[in-house]
This record gives C-alpha cells, sequence and structure tokens, in this order.
C-alpha cells in the first residue's frame, strides 16, 4: 500500500465525509450512553435503595419493666447487606411511664459510642467523653449536643413493641 | 480558548500525529463489508469488559455466597439482570463474532504471507475466549455450573499421563470446590483478560503493520481512508451487532439455577451450545476410545487451524483456486461436522428441570409452614432466635433440614440425650420432606404459584398419604409409579375408582379420606398430562 497523499478522501466529496463523521459519533455515542445508563443503574442502584419500610421488633414483657428505672434491652435487627444479611444489636432503655412506653436509643448524641445506664447516680452516661444523660434522655452534663434518641414505641397485650 | 489548549496538549504528547496514524490508515480500494468482522468482535469483547467490571463489585467467588451474589445481581441490584444478561449473551454473541471472522478470514485467504502470525494471534485470540466461556460457566454456582465443571474437569482427566495432575490442577485439590471457584474466578477476571488483552493488541499491531488484506483481486483506484469511509461500515455492524445483543438481553433472562448440590448426582448437566458438539462427540467414544473424544479430536482440530497458513501456501486467495480447494473442501468438512454433532446434542432434549416445577409435594410443604396452627414463625420472626424464612438460607444438607424440621429445638447432632427425648412429630410421615422441598424451591429463587383451594387440598392430601410411595415433580416416595403424567395414562373416571377401590399393592381409600379430598385429588391427577 502506498502512502496517501495528505488526506486520503480528498477525492471523495467532503460533505459526505462530514456527515460520516457525525453519524459514526451519534452511533458510539448512542450504544455508549445505552451502557453507560445500565451500568449507572448497576453501580448507583443500591445506595439509592432504601431499606423496606418500618419493624416492629417485640422488646419486652410490658409487666416486668419498673417504674422510673430504665430496662436495658438488647434487639437483634437482622438486616439486609447486598446478598448477606447482618444482624445490628441495637441497645435501648426502656422506660415505663404508667400505661405507656418510652424507649431511648443508647447510642450517645455526641460521637457514637454507646452509653450505659448507672444506678448509683440514676444517670446515662457515655464512657467516651463524659456525656451525662438523665433517664428522660435529656443532656445534663458533658459535650452532648441533643438528647438521646427517641424510638417509638406500642404495648401489643403484654408485649412492649419497638419500631426500629 | 478550547483550541488553544489542544495545541498545548498536542505540542506536549503528540496526540495528533496518533490520531492521524490511528485513523488515516489508507485501505486497498473496495474494502468492503467483509472486513467488518474484527470490529464487531472488538466491541462485544469491549461490552464484557464493561459489563464484567460492574458484576465483579457484587460477586463474591466463595461456594457459600456466590450464588446468593449472583441472585442478588438477578433480583435486587437494579438493572443487574441486564447487565448479567448482556455478559452472558455476549458471550454466546462473542463466540459467533469470533467464528464469522475467523470464516472471512478463511474464505478471502487472508492468513496468507506475510499474515501468518496475525492468524496465530487471532487464534490464540479465540482459545482463550473459550476458556473465558469455561471458566466463567462455574462462577454463578448453581446446579448447571457445578456439574457441567465435573464434566469439564473429567474431560481433562481423560488425558493421558498428566490427565489425574491437570485435573487435580484444575480442581486445586481433590475435590470441586471452594478452592475450584477462587482459581477458576481468579482465571476468568486477571489472567484471561491479561492474555486475551496482549494477543488482541498483537493481532491489531500485526494488522496495521500488514495492512487490511483487501479484495482478492486488487482493484484500481486510490485508496480510502479508514476514517471515515470503512469506520461507517464497521460502526453499522457494531451498532447492528450491538442492538441484536440488548434485545436478548431484555427478552431473555440469564439462567440461573437452583444452588449447587453436590449432593445432587441426579442432575444431568449440559454444556453452552459451543461446547455441545464436544459434548456430542463423548458419546461416540466410549470406554478406552475416550481421550480419542476428549483430546485428539479437538487437539487435531486446532492443530490444522494453526499450521493452515504454513499448508497452504501458494499465493492464490480465491477459496476455490486448484491450490486451496482441498483446505476450502477441508474447512467445510469440519463446520459441517461441527454443525451436524451441535444439531444432535440440541436434539437431545434435556431432562425436565429439576426444582423449578411447584408439584403437590411442595405445595402441601407451603401449608405445613405457611398456614394455620404452623409453628416455624415462633422463632424465625423478625428481631426472634432465627432469621425470618423469608430470609433464611440453606446451608445445610437435607439430613440436616429434615431433622431440624421434625425437631427444631435440635439444631445441633448430640443436643438430644436419653432423658429428653425427641418429641413426636406433628407433620405426618411425609411431611418434613415436603417442607424441605417447599424451602428449596422458595430458595431456587422460583415464586410459589398461587394455587385454589381444590389444588391445596389436593396438595395436602397427598402429602399426607400419597408421596409416601409415590413421586411427582421429582418428589416422594418411589415404591409406586410415578405420578408426573398420571392424567396421561388414566382418566378421571379410572383415578377415581382407583383411588376409592386400590389395586395391587395399592389400598383403597374410600373409608380413609374425606369425598371432598378425593374429588381434589382425582381432579388435580387428572389433570396431569
Amino acid at each position: 500500500m502506498g502512502k496517501l497523499p495528505g488526506n486520503a478522501s480528498e477525492t471523495l466529496p467532503a460533505g459526505r465525509r462530514q456527515f460520516f463523521v457525525r453519524l459514526i459519533q451519534a452511533i458510539h455515542g448512542a450504544m455508549g450512553a445505552t451502557l453507560a445508563v445500565v451500568v449507572g443503574r448497576a453501580i448507583g442502584g443500591p445506595a439509592a435503595q432504601a431499606e423496606g419500610g418500618e419493624r416492629w421488633l417485640p422488646a419486652a414483657e410490658f409487666p416486668r419493666l419498673e417504674e422510673g428505672r430504665p430496662t436495658t434491652v438488647t434487639l437483634r435487627v437482622v438486616r439486609r447487606d447486598g446478598m448477606t444479611d447482618v444482624v445490628d444489636r441495637r441497645v435501648v432503655y426502656l422506660l415505663r411511664s404508667g400505661d405507656g412506653v418510652r424507649a431511648l436509643d443508647s447510642t450517645c448524641t455526641h460521637l457514637g459510642c454507646r452509653t450505659a445506664y448507672n444506678a448509683e447516680t440514676s444517670c446515662i452516661e457515655c464512657p467516651c467523653h463524659g456525656g451525662v444523660f438523665d433517664t428522660t434522655g435529656a443532656v445534663i452534663g458533658g459535650p452532648p449536643p441533643a438528647p438521646l434518641k427517641e424510638l417509638v414505641t406500642r404495648v401489643d397485650g403484654t408485649r412492649v413493641m419497638v419500631r426500629v | 480558548m478550547w483550541t488553544r489548549v489542544l495545541n498545548w496538549l498536542d505540542s506536549r504528547t503528540g496526540y495528533r500525529a496518533l490520531l492521524h496514524h490511528l485513523l488515516d490508515e489508507p485501505l486497498p480500494p473496495g474494502t468492503g463489508w467483509a472486513f467488518t468482522t474484527g470490529s464487531v468482535v472488538s466491541l462485544l469483547l469491549g461490552v464484557q469488559v464493561v459489563t464484567g467490571v460492574v458484576l465483579g463489585m457484587y460477586y463474591v467467588p466463595s461456594p457459600t455466597l456466590a450464588w446468593d451474589s449472583v441472585q442478588y445481581i438477578m433480583q435486587s441490584l437494579p438493572m443487574g439482570w441486564l447487565v448479567r444478561g448482556l455478559h452472558f449473551w455476549g458471550a454466546s454473541f462473542i463466540v459467533v463474532a469470533t467464528l464469522v471472522h475467523l470464516g472471512r478470514v478463511f474464505v478471502l485467504g487472508s492468513y496468507k504471507a506475510p499474515r501468518e502470525v496475525t492468524w496465530l494471534t487471532g487464534l490464540v485470540s479465540l482459545l482463550v475466549i473459550l476458556g473465558f466461556a469455561l471458566s466463567g460457566y462455574l462462577l454463578p454456582w448453581d446446579q448447571k455450573a457445578y456439574w457441567a465443571t465435573t464434566v469439564t474437569v473429567n474431560v481433562a482427566r481423560s488425558a493421558p499421563v498428566v490427565g489425574e495432575a491437570l485435573a487435580t490442577m484444575l480442581r486445586g485439590g481433590e475435590h470441586l470446590g471452594a478452592l475450584t471457584l477462587g482459581r477458576w474466578y481468579a482465571a476468568h477476571v486477571f489472567i484471561l483478560p491479561l492474555l486475551l488483552g496482549l494477543f488482541v493488541v498483537a493481532h491489531l499491531a500485526l494488522m496495521r503493520r500488514h495492512g487490511i488484506s483487501g479484495p482478492i483481486t486488487p482493484r484500481q483506484g486510490a485508496p480510502v481512508a479508514f476514517f471515515p469511509w470503512h469506520v461507517m461500515k464497521d460502526t453499522v455492524m457494531m451498532a447492528g451487532a450491538f442492538s441484536g445483543l440488548l434485545a436478548v438481553a431484555l427478552l431473555l433472562k440469564a439462567p440461573l439455577d437452583p444452588v449447587a448440590n453436590p449432593a445432587d448426582a441426579s442432575y444431568v448437566p449440559r454444556p453452552e451450545w459451543y461446547f455441545l458438539w464436544l459434548f456430542q462427540l463423548l458419546k461416540y467414544f466410549p470406554g478406552p476410545l475416550e481421550p480419542v473424544g476428549t483430546q485428539l479430536v479437538p487437539g487435531a482440530l486446532v492443530g490444522f487451524l494453526l499450521l493452515l497458513p504454513f499448508l497452504d501456501r501458494r499465493p492464490d486467495r480465491h477459496p476455490w483456486a486448484r491450490a486451496r480447494r482441498p483446505f476450502t473442501v477441508a474447512m467445510l468438512g469440519v463446520a459441517g461436522v461441527l454443525t451436524g454433532l451441535t444439531v444432535l446434542g440440541l436434539r437431545d432434549a434435556p431432562p425436565t428441570e429439576h426444582g423449578a416445577t411447584w408439584g403437590l409435594v411442595p405445595l402441601g410443604g407451603q401449608a405445613l409452614v405457611m398456614g394455620e396452627g404452623a409453628t416455624c414463625s415462633r422463632c424465625h420472626v423478625d428481631g426472634g432466635a432465627a432469621a425470618p424464612l423469608t430470609r433464611v438460607r440453606l446451608r445445610r444438607d437435607d439430613e440436616w433440614l429434615l431433622n431440624h424440621v421434625v425437631d427444631p429445638v435440635a439444631i445441633a447432632p448430640g443436643v438430644r440425650t436419653e432423658d429428653d427425648p425427641a418429641p413426636r412429630s406433628t407433620l405426618g410421615r411425609y411431611g418434613p420432606q415436603a417442607v424441605v422441598a417447599y424451602l428449596r424451591r422458595v430458595e431456587g429463587g422460583t415464586a410459589a404459584p398461587e394455587v385454589g383451594p381444590d389444588v391445596a387440598l389436593a396438595a395436602s392430601t397427598f402429602v399426607g398419604v400419597c408421596a409416601t410411595c409415590h413421586r411427582l415433580d421429582g418428589d416422594g416416595g418411589q415404591v409406586g409409579p410415578e405420578l408426573t403424567d398420571v392424567g396421561a395414562r388414566y382418566d378421571k373416571v379410572a383415578l377415581q375408582a382407583l383411588l376409592e377401590n386400590g389395586q395391587g399393592r395399592m389400598p383403597g381409600f374410600a373409608k380413609r379420606l374425606a369425598p371432598e379430598q378425593l374429588q381434589a385429588l382425582t381432579d388435580y391427577l387428572a389433570s396431569r398430562k
């Protein structure tokens, strides 16, 4: 094959060349875009998928809760993690007040450490940075910026259900 | 502004000279549509790379999770089914496109001097592509994957002298399992892509070095630039292949069998269609002759193709030219035999898909698990001692499952002592098996069909009474005759009489079953043809 003189297509009309270039770009663009949409959805999809609905878990028997003193319970929350299941252990304080029950998440609102109820001081304390909450979850000392997160509860007969 | 940036980039990298070199290649006049086959292969390879990377984000190469991860891709991941569909069907498209390309190169005699090495790199690429197909087949870890790979390994084992060592190497040990999956995965995503990349680059570099072979009889005239005149043709063909692949992937879901069960040797594996000729060939070489089918014939075929440019050395390129005629006849013969064997292989109808049909036994099991009075959900519940049944994954063998269904507390052998015997099962003689059959169907990814009260009654009756002796859709005892297509042998009246009065060793059930139970069973069985 001899070398082409400059541009090989001098003999062919320039208008057609321009049209072909645009057409090639359009077709490859369309194929690429199709693939990008499919692949993009598959890559970005899981992040956009919400955990399905609200879940109520049985937490305790109502008659066993003491008035004025938080009961610490551990909830086993089975959660989907891609193709596997993981079990989250969520520690919750249950507080009886009359016929109702309040539930507080034990996670400290400061940096996410797990708090614990101290029966001697009747306070909920965080071991990490000295945050202190009262038994209603309100901050009474230390760095936490907000009260403990409250969870929705209901009582079914004698069973206390907590929404997670 | 933009021009200035590009000018600067060109002065630092010289990219325009590279583009000019890549795009403005002069092609012989008359280079037509026949020379677009290679582009189609490269487009399809590109699609495999892109979809393969996405699948790699979610796939887990371990026997405990491989199948779950593929099922996750198919059912939960947005567009995951399409990504896998493109990858799965893309494999078939590539095999077809590569064979078309090979055929084109043969017909136009494009492998002749000085292009012998280009031909060799192409052939090696084809073998690597077949290696991709073979290794990719195992990865979903479903029944088909497991048993087809068992066959593959046994084919390798039949090789003389080195067979046993080769099989051990392929399995990564004595048995097909976690170690096998690991190395086949590594081959599929690291080794083979690297090899294919090397050979494809070499193939393209050699193509550029020697130029396109062009039409058989060189034409007069000015050479034509590759871009855009030939690229336009390439693009049209690529778009055709891409649309075809997309259409197939949209219309046909990539299959996923139930999870691999090494204990279920009843599964009859079949290879993908492009290996079917080999599968069929093995049927003609039984016993000691087997290596002829597994090694000699395929080896001779590959050898013939590798040697082709060195045997067919005369410059004539026309396939029917005197010097080329024997080779053309030989190639046609090979193509004919391969096609014939493939057709014969396709005709050997595969056995009914095991574990996909919902007979009465799994339906009866469903009633035992989900119906009134079922106790499974005491533990299998959100926040309970065990995962809810909708999320449970069967990682135990059937024996363990049966024990657990009968005696849920005994979740480990030796838990029961003489002082603490197992309670009597409330599920009846075949109930536990029905529960396991139900769970296996659910795990297999097929949703239970909605059935009316009549079929539900037939199911519970069948599990309670019939399944002890009779088999239906793969479940049940084998003492009595199989009932899967009993409706073809008896009509309704005959069936009713049989059920009521019995025959031979079969007792009559007129007294043991209620009339509506007999009616439901008769109706259902009569419909099984």
